[in-house]
């Protein structure tokens, strides 16, 4: 029994990093209307900004604050945001949905390249942010970086939510999320939501990068990350920044207890096939997800 | 657009695919040329050409798909490898060549349908993320089951293609068995386009609502869209694997994918010349960018394999946005464009 709570402990919290990175796929298309498929080259982006806004920028013998190396991340993490918006997407406004859904993919090599490119495909030391160790609470046992992200990741989920549907400037960008020539019309800038939908992406992702592999290992494999957090933000509705970490924990819980009790006896095989399995099933059954809007085109 | 002075007087020429003498004579040519080639030129050549001529099949699977029926298919690499691994698996049960190749064509139609199978329920962008769903479990499940099945992390060992007693081993005969299938793929591709089931794709494509008032049920053919274009996944996964002589699941990842739908897109999403175009195009730049890599970065030999792959992906990745971007109807339109000024010359073109 206390093995099985333990389990449910873990699953949640890693769930809630899957939310986090999520949350970062959801800010983009519920101001955007675009689903980017390379979100998980965006984090490792991200990290790999930090790293050397960190670390690398040690290795050269400048010794950067952590706290004034986030900064600049988060500065280069904007930069990058408007880069994409001005030579990407914006030539691609009020083209069909196909055309935006393939300058995603194609950007998913693109990023991937120049991050080998740059970058190296060697395997780095990520600062570590937060605190290791673990907490010992009863019989059970709490990852520290993982309950401060899980906090953390549930402040940003109402922070965003707050923004989205109260805030004018996030009404707005749910206009663009709706239609972009409708928005257009109203007076919106397209323009202007795409730009602020890839910045708040990005530093959603960077934050993500941090809690994920605060003290680990950062290589450009960690951008599978990306393809976990799709069936999430599916089953949370593409739409619903509430909806990504309700839907991280349930993936979260599910993986874990998949991973300690069906993989011995299917060769490892059920606890990366479920989040997939997963998000076929939410596209057959409820294809707008627990919160999304019920908008999907229907046969 | 056809030089003046070209009438027809039935509809049979007016639908033909090469309308004019001048055109079969290019055609005529053009094969000739190809296969002539292994006689005239060194082994390397041959196997860029056997290379182009599978990915060719593959990427007019694709274009059935995504082209002519409108779905988003992100997962053709992943279907490919189901066509290589059931070709494997079949030749080493002993079945000749004649059945594994329709074989693991089927099974990989099949395979297809059940990811097809949500169209049911969702269509467009939905739709796509369920084949990248299929090209995600890929290596899972491959990995997943049992060693002496699948060959799991190790791979396949393939024996060389055996066609009734005659071994098919030596690159040049390999060059010319893929020389007839791409023959045969590209037969089946260009009347497709002008016979019943190919209208009806379009027609799903263009609206699927207009499609089902005029009495097509836009579902099945979704469907069959899927199964044909992994029909031809599953020829070129075949030829793929006879072709290694060895199946791993490395070969077919999500990034092959990706570059075949960018040969589509940069040749042209909506003709089959779109097609030929782009796996053309990308498949010489490629090896130009490889070719350069190897003489400007000699002797760092380890250094050029990572930094290769980066570039070309780098490459890839802004044909495609740059074709996204400029010219969405890809190469084969500025094809159609420059044959018809060269047509209409000395008169000014529309």
């Amino acid at each position: 029994m206390i093995k099985f709570l333990q389990v449910l402990i873990d699953g949640t919290l890693v769930g809630l990093v899957y939310g986090l990175v999520a949350i970062s796929f959801v800010v983009i298309y519920r101001a955007s209307k675009i689903v980017n498929l390379s979100q998980g080259e965006v984090l490792v982006f991200g990290a790999l900004f930090l790293w050397t806004f960190t670390l690398g920028m040690k290795a050269i013998g400048y010794n950067v604050p952590l706290w004034l190396g986030l900064l600049i991340t988060i500065g280069a993490c904007i930069a990058f945001g408007f880069l994409l918006e001005r030579f990407v997407f914006r030539p691609l406004i009020g083209q069909p949905a196909f055309a935006i859904f393939m300058a995603s993919i194609a950007l998913l090599v693109m990023l991937r390249g120049t991050a080998q490119l740059v970058w190296t495909a060697e395997t780095r030391p990520f600062p570590a942010f937060l605190p290791g160790g673990a907490l010992q609470l009863g019989p059970f046992v709490v990852t520290t970086k993982l309950l401060i992200g899980a906090i953390f990741t549930i402040l940003l989920t109402i922070g965003l939510h707050l923004f989205f549907t109260r805030s004018r400037r996030g009404l707005r960008l749910a206009a663009v999320a709706e239609d972009h020539n409708t928005a257009l019309s109203l007076g919106v800038s397209v323009r202007g939501a795409i730009a602020v939908a890839w910045i708040l992406g990005t530093v959603v992702a960077t934050f993500g990068a941090i809690v994920f592999l605060s003290g680990r290992i950062v290589s450009l494999e960690v951008a599978s990350i990306g393809f976990k957090a799709l069936p999430v933000a599916l089953l949370g509705g593409l739409e619903s920044i509430r909806g990504a970490p309700l839907a991280g924990v349930l993936i979260g819980i599910g993986e874990a207890v998949a991973m300690t009790y069906l993989d011995p006896l299917t060769n490892g095989v059920a606890s990366n096939v479920l989040p997939f399995a997963v998000m076929i099933g939410v596209l057959l059954i409820r294809p707008q997800g627990l919160f999304g809007w019920k908008k999907i085109e229907r046969l | 657009m056809l030089p003046t002075g070209i009438h027809f007087s039935s509809y049979t020429g007016e639908a033909a695919i090469l309308k004019t003498g001048r055109a079969k004579l290019g055609v005529a040519a053009l094969l000739l040329a190809l296969a002539a080639l292994p006689l005239l030129s060194g082994s390397y050549l041959v196997g860029i050409g056997t290379q182009m001529f599978i990915t060719l099949i593959a990427v007019y699977g694709l274009h059935v798909t995504v082209g002519m029926a409108g779905q988003i298919n992100i997962a053709q690499s992943a279907f490919v490898g189901v066509g290589a691994f059931a070709a494997a698996k079949l030749s080493s049960l002993g079945l000749p060549f004649w059945a594994v190749l329709p074989l693991s064509a089927i099974i990989t139609g099949l395979v297809s349908v059940l990811f097809a199978l949500p169209a049911a329920r969702v269509k467009g962008f939905y739709l796509a993320l369920t084949t990248l769903a299929a090209q995600v479990l890929f290596p899972i499940v491959i990995l997943g089951l049992p060693q002496d099945w699948l060959g799991g992390l190790v791979g396949l060992p393939v024996q060389p293609l055996n066609i009734a007693g005659y071994n098919i081993g030596s690159p040049k005969q390999f060059y010319y068995f893929t020389f007839v299938l791409m023959l045969l793929s590209s037969y089946a591709v260009f009347n497709l386009h002008r016979s019943r089931l190919g209208r009806a794709f379009k027609a799903v494509r263009d609206k699927d609502v207009a499609a089902e008032v005029m009495g097509i049920p836009v579902l099945r053919y979704k469907i069959t869209a899927f199964f044909a274009g992994s029909l031809f996944a599953g020829i070129a996964g075949a030829c793929t694997a006879w072709f290694l002589q060895f199946v791993t699941i490395e070969s077919f990842t999500l990034f092959a994918s990706v570059w075949y739908l960018g040969m589509l897109i940069v040749g042209g999403v909506h003709s089959p010349v779109g097609a030929i175009l782009g796996v053309v195009f990308i498949t010489l730049f490629q090896e130009g960018l490889h070719e350069v890599a190897t003489m400007v970065m000699r002797g760092q030999s380890h250094a050029v394999g990572g930094a290769v792959f980066a570039t070309t992906n780098i490459v890839l990745g802004a044909c495609i946005l740059l074709a996204l971007i400029f010219e969405p109807r890809g190469l084969a339109h500025r094809w159609s464009v420059l044959r018809a000024a060269f047509q209409l010359w000395p008169f000014p073109r529309q």
